[in-house]
């Protein structure tokens, strides 16, 4: 009777140390922006127009993220200033990534059709690519170098804005030069 | 006669358009499906979201429901955009099955382990010697006598 009552009560303390256990890394492991000179987070992930596609293939380019959504009134504002320095700087090696993220893709593809966006779009449905860049709404955008890493300055809204258009031009000399 | 052939063309054009877009008998309903879809930047379930993504799932969930797609239908089409974190409940497959199963093994356990507990207490009542009332020694039987007279 009296080891039953001791194992009763460690399978207790058990549980709910393994619950503290549980909480306590849940709320230490929420996503992170990457640092700033630190390697960009990987990632594998769908093409809008069919196919998949792997960050580790730009390897070696300047690489220009940007993360929106169809729903996203903001995005709209800037979709046709991207597309133009998609357009300036892809003769200079810099891709142009659009990440599609928590969005229905045909809306999506009305977006892109409507907005006549021609730089390669990713899809991510589940928002797994946005936590692991720890973007916290749209649009957002990083910048990355040649070797790999995050460079210029996370952009927490849109390019057209002054206070981040300058930040944007900035960010892609970054990611051409370092 | 041309013109008026034309005429009727465009007329029931006009007409069957709307008809052909909305469904006679739908499988489901907005109501329903909205209690059971998450929000994907809010975390809470579309019914008590009005932020811009909810909004555009309710307008897809609708246009579906008036093709006459099914619920599962649906959901499976959510899903697949935007994983099945886009569902309020776990589905009942998979890894996602201990979701369902943890909580109601755990509740069975405690359950037997209540009933248990219940079972084996009522069985040490039942085992216990009766108490000693009325089966007093003839010593004690005396003394409670002379107590009971010198209280009289």
């Amino acid at each position: 009777m009296r080891a039953l009552k001791l194992s009763g009560q460690v399978v207790a303390l058990a549980a709910v140390a393994g619950l503290l256990g549980l909480l306590v890394w849940r709320l230490t492991h929420r996503p992170a922006a990457p640092k700033i000179g630190g390697p960009a987070p990987g990632f594998t992930t769908r093409r809008i127009d069919g196919g998949s596609f792997d960050l580790a293939s730009v390897r070696g380019k300047p690489v220009v993220i940007n993360f929106w959504a169809s729903w996203c009134g903001p995005c709209k504002t800037e979709a046709a200033e991207l597309e133009r320095q998609w357009q300036h700087y892809r003769g200079k090696g810099v891709v142009f990534l659009g990440i599609d993220y928590n969005d229905q893709t045909g809306d999506a593809r009305r977006f892109l059709a409507h907005h006549n966006v021609t730089y390669p779009t990713l899809l991510d449905g589940s928002g797994a690519i946005g936590d692991r860049y720890g973007i916290t709404g749209v649009p957002e955008t990083y910048f990355i170098d040649r070797k790999g890493r995050i460079v210029g300055e996370h952009i927490l809204g849109p390019i057209t804005t002054s206070r981040w258009s300058e930040a944007f031009a900035r960010g892609i000399q970054a990611a051409l030069h370092s | 006669m041309i013109l008026r052939s034309a005429a009727v063309v465009m007329a029931a054009l006009a007409f069957a358009g709307p008809a052909a877009a909305a469904c006679a008998h739908p499988h489901t309903s907005l109501a329903y499906l909205e209690g059971q879809i998450m929000c994907p930047t809010c975390n809470t379930t579309l019914d008590q979201s009005d932020a811009p993504a909810a909004q555009r799932i309710k307008v897809f969930i609708q246009k579906r429901i008036d093709e006459c797609a099914t619920a599962d239908q649906i959901r499976s089409e959510l899903v697949a955009n935007f994983g099945t974190g886009i569902l309020a409940a776990p589905p009942h497959e998979g890894f996602d099955l201990l979701a369902w199963w943890l909580p109601l093994g755990g509740i069975s356990l405690a359950a037997a382990a209540l009933a248990g507990g219940v079972w084996r207490w009522s069985r040490t009542r039942d085992g216990e010697e009766p108490p000693a009332g009325g089966t007093l020694d003839p010593a004690d039987e005396q003394r409670l006598d002379e107590l009971l007279a010198r209280l009289d």
